[in-house]
């Protein structure tokens, strides 16, 4: 074994080591943040909401006790732009203004819970502040995806047969409605207390890639990359 | 500390570590909700809306494109025949009054003095009831002022008023009164004539501002540009301009013959002399000239008339007037057009001579009725509507006032017109308006020096919040039915209504629904376009319904040219002064009208380059033998008044002229309006005297003298050019003429 070399010169070689151990653990955070982008930080969990919001009270069937409110009412710029968008609080207070503790408390079916989170809501719009919701789909800053042309394709076309490489990967008839379009790739948001990604959906390069590749749609590099 | 490999490594991973420590990705995953919707967070679809915007002179057909619910930017409509897809400048500030900070929420009732300004808001229910109230006892001779309207709108603004026992008075500081006249006289019926300036060789123009404000400027500037390219001729045409004032129109021609002011009839029958004694005339030359051919106008020869047109000999080339008019004359023929007789040309007291004189012109060259000549439009529309738009004349607005003067008169209602602002201050509207027995009514959008006096403010809807329809005038040539269809709602905090609506809801509350013609505006819109056998949404689309049938030749009157003749008169100066005072509307601004809307107000004047501010235009030698410099403060003073603006030295101008935007001076409603020093922004309609055009009654706004004087003080003015001295040439004669010619007009 060689000798070691002297203090004076081992404490540089010491931060030295540390500043490339940091390096290297950086890198892989953050390649293993990019790998299982969806979501980063949850594993594939619900992330906890500032306000509990259950798509099965708003967008589930009427029969279950739902609301039935379609998907493009609240996320309105879904069929037109990129984002599909999330709504301003001025949204939630469309039906808030009525559906509330004032007007509904005797209603034996309401949960306390939901009047107090819906009050909540009507004092945020109240106060005029915004609500900061926890992102459960997310893609990294370097795609670019179109809401709009992807909802075009599902629901839109001459009839046919497809089983896309995404979700649960059943031959679908197109077109659909836009409700089950989202369903796609989203999962059924619908009967979800806390929306969470579906089920081994990683919405990863190669599930686009795949699809694209079973569709006819260009691969170049610049449809999907900024 | 020296940037090593090694130390780069390790502040790199330093930086990485904290980043990550401190939450870098946390704002990544995290999505907000604003409070409100925003109207833009939604990349939506835009709208684009066809509609008519009236405001302008001539009207001009728009597509406004409507985002989210909102306006967002206006151009011309290509289908609709007279601006044929172009805007005026003034036309994108239409938003501007849609969203206008100023504008008037609601009904309001005065509080205080009549004319202080101070109003609190009530409510719709309050509001009309008053408003019937006040019609109810004090409707029998009651005044309704509004802008020059025709078709449905007029139609129901006079049942309304005759309903009631009133009568409507339309508004317009320019009247046009004496071109209006001969227009009657010669070429029959009450429709104003449109010039094929697209398709003329040669274009002669009189005292009026067709490129910038006069007639239908955006359609005579589509066809001036065809004009000078030679689209539709072949050849560029050639284009002389009489005008006593350095105008836009006088800037573009080729030939610009700087003329005493109101001799622009005379110049006009020297022309018509010159024509036919070259042989170069047409039509029934004896027929209109009673069989003496050129000799029915000997009176006019160039010789005898070169005294009165004072056109300065270096303006002609080294020719005599003689020579000049001879050669110029030996040009005209069939393809040629002479525009105007209206604008400044017509507010001399000798006004409707030299309108006649142009329109006799015309049939000298033999163009009335043909391509590339004037183009009489139709009296009847198709739509059973009447296209008379024509503003009361100086003589109806003294009855009026002499009416609420004597009791008469007790209830007066403005709806967007200003006549307190745009009729001379000696006509004494003001004054009329702040006798406390008089009960005034507006329903305008803005506070202005009329709605100021009210008692009651019942604010309309915005043009482009309301249904409107309108024959453009003048037309094109054949029948236009236009139509403004509302394109946006009134914002969440405005609360205005249709007053169409509310003088027919009115008249149905009162009893006198059988006098009004239907039983909402958009009903009688509907109707007339389906009696014209179109499709209501269609037309809709087009932004009107128009028939492309052009107009008949139409051969001379007889004995057109003796009667013209007869007619000759110089025109009269009113006042004294050294300065003849030119008032001519502002390019955007226009006679004062669009005066609070920011884009109208900063957009450039297209000769000075002024913005904001009012000056006067003088000749730069005979000002600096004045002493005065540019931004000086002088004062302006005729018979009836004073005002002060800021001096404009330009080589261009006519020594002896004194040219001054309309537009200024607006003491009461918008800052945008109001908002600057009373030194550097005047109203010269104020100072005008009371002086009518011979036989017609119009105003003679341009034949009052003034002097000069400066005020001691002096201020920047608010220009985005250079010194004319920088920009000199050398090679204008007309600029040459003028920076060496001594004496005035």
């Amino acid at each position: 074994m060689p000798p070691l070399p002297p203090p004076r010169q081992l404490i540089p070689l010491a931060l030295a080591g540390l500043v490339a151990t940091a390096i290297v653990a950086f890198i892989v955070v953050v390649l293993f943040i990019s790998w299982f982008s969806n979501p980063p930080f949850g594993w594939g969990n619900a992330p906890d909401q500032p306000i509990p919001f259950p798509h099965t009270v708003h967008a589930g069937p009427v029969e279950e006790g739902g609301h039935a409110i379609q998907c493009e009412f609240c996320h309105r710029n879904v069929t037109t732009g990129a984002a599909a968008t999330v709504p301003p609080v001025e949204v939630c207070v469309i039906c808030h203004s009525q559906v509330n503790g004032g007007n509904v408390a005797e209603a034996a079916d309401i949960d306390t819970d939901a009047l107090v989170n819906i009050q909540r809501v009507l004092d945020k719009h109240a106060d005029g502040r915004p609500i900061d919701w926890e992102r459960v789909h997310r893609m990294p800053d370097h795609v670019r995806f179109v809401h709009e042309a992807h909802l075009r394709f599902l629901t839109q076309g001459d009839p046919r047969t497809v089983t896309l490489p995404v979700g649960h990967q059943e031959p679908m008839n197109l077109p659909v409605p836009v409700g089950e379009a989202c369903s796609v790739c989203h999962g059924d948001v619908a009967s979800m207390t806390e929306v969470q990604p579906q089920d081994g959906q990683s919405l990863k390069m190669g599930t686009c890639l795949d699809c694209h590749k079973q569709n006819d749609v260009s691969t170049d590099c610049t449809v999907c990359h900024k | 500390m020296k940037l090593t490999r090694r130390n780069f490594l390790a502040w790199a991973g330093i930086a990485a570590t904290g980043a990550i420590a401190c939450d870098l990705f946390d704002d990544e995953l995290r999505v907000q909700s604003p409070a409100a919707i925003p109207e833009d967070l939604v990349n939506g679809r835009d709208n684009w809306y066809a509609t008519y915007d009236a405001a302008e002179p001539g009207g001009q057909g728009l597509l406004v494109r409507v985002m989210e619910g909102r306006a967002k930017k206006v151009r011309g409509n290509p289908r609709f025949p007279t601006n044929q897809g172009k805007q005026s400048p003034a036309a994108d500030a239409i938003l501007q009054s849609l969203y206008h900070p100023d504008r008037i929420a609601g009904p309001m009732l005065r509080t205080g003095p009549r004319g202080a300004g101070s109003f609190r808001p009530i409510g719709w229910d309050e509001a009309l009831n008053r408003f019937n109230a006040a019609l109810n006892e004090r409707g029998e001779g009651m005044l309704l002022i509004t802008e020059p309207r025709n078709a449905g709108y007029a139609r129901i603004a006079d049942a309304f008023a005759d309903a009631f026992g009133g009568r409507r008075l339309a508004f317009a500081a320019v009247d046009d009164a004496a071109y209006r006249s001969a227009v009657s006289d010669i070429l029959g019926g009450s429709r104003l004539p449109y010039y094929d300036i697209a398709n003329a060789d040669t274009l002669i123009s009189f005292g009026s501002d067709f490129l910038s404000t006069w007639g239908s400027p955006v359609a005579f500037e589509v066809g001036y540009g065809k004009f000078r390219s030679g689209d539709n001729t072949g050849h560029r045409g050639s284009h002389y301009h009489f005008d006593a004032r350095y105008s836009l129109t006088a800037a573009n021609a080729d030939k610009w013959l700087p003329i005493a002011p109101g001799a622009e009839g005379y110049a006009a029958l020297a022309l018509a002399w010159s024509m036919l004694q070259a042989g170069s005339a047409g039509g029934d030359i004896g027929g209109m000239t009673n069989g003496q051919g050129a000799a029915a106008l000997n009176d006019f020869r160039p010789d005898a008339v070169a005294g009165a047109l004072r056109i300065p000999d270096a303006a002609l080339g080294g020719k005599t007037l003689a020579e000049f008019f001879e050669e110029m004359a030996k040009k005209l023929g069939r393809n040629s057009l002479a525009l105007g007789g209206g604008d400044a040309a017509g507010a001399y007291s000798n006004g409707k001579f030299n309108a006649a004189a142009v329109l006799a012109l015309n049939f000298v060259m033999d163009s009335v009725g043909r391509t590339g000549g004037l183009l009489p439009n139709p009296d009847d529309n198709p739509s059973g509507l009447s296209a008379d738009a024509a503003p009361a004349t100086l003589n109806d607005w003294r009855r009026a006032v002499a009416d609420i003067n004597s009791g008469a008169t007790r209830l007066v209602i403005a709806h967007n017109a200003d006549p307190v602002y745009g009729l001379p201050a000696g006509v004494g509207m003001g004054d009329a308006l702040r006798n406390e027995n008089t009960t005034v009514i507006s329903a305008s959008s803005f506070i202005d020096e009329t709605s100021v006096m009210a008692d009651l403010i019942i604010p309309d809807r915005a043009a482009l919040e309301e249904w409107g329809d309108h024959i453009p005038e003048p037309g094109p040539g054949y029948a236009v039915y236009a139509i403004q269809q509302p394109v946006v709602n009134p914002l969440s905090d405005l609360d205005p209504r249709s007053f169409a609506d509310i003088m027919i809801a009115a008249a149905n509350d009162l009893g006198r629904s059988d006098a009004m013609p239907s039983a909402s505006y958009q009903e009688l819109i509907q109707n007339s376009v389906e009696s014209l056998g179109a499709d209501f949404t269609d037309t809709l689309k087009n932004g009107g319904w128009w028939d492309e049938s052009g107009p008949a030749y139409m051969p001379a009157p007889a004995g057109l040219l003796n009667d013209v003749a007869a007619m000759a008169a110089m025109p009269n100066a009113v006042g004294a002064g050294e300065f003849q005072l030119l008032p001519y509307q502002h390019h955007t601004i226009l006679d004062g009208r669009h005066a609070h809307l920011p884009w109208a107000q900063s957009a450039p004047d297209p000769l000075t380059t002024v913005t904001w501010q009012t000056w006067v235009d003088i000749n730069e030698q005979q000002g600096q033998a004045m002493g005065l410099r540019e931004g000086d403060v002088v004062n302006i003073s005729t018979d009836a008044g004073s005002i002060s603006a800021l001096v404009y030295l330009n080589p261009g101008t006519p020594p002896g002229i004194a040219s001054v935007p309309m537009g200024g001076g607006r003491r009461a409603g918008s800052e945008y309006a109001t908002g600057r020093e009373a030194r550097e922004s005047g109203n010269v309609l104020s100072i005008l005297a009371v002086a009518e055009v011979d036989g017609v009654g119009g105003l003679a706004w341009g034949g009052n003298r003034c002097s000069i004087t400066p005020a001691g003080s002096s201020m920047a003015v608010s220009k985005l050019e250079g010194d004319y001295a920088n920009r000199e040439i050398g090679e204008h004669s007309v600029e040459q003429v003028f920076k060496t010619a001594g004496g005035g007009h």
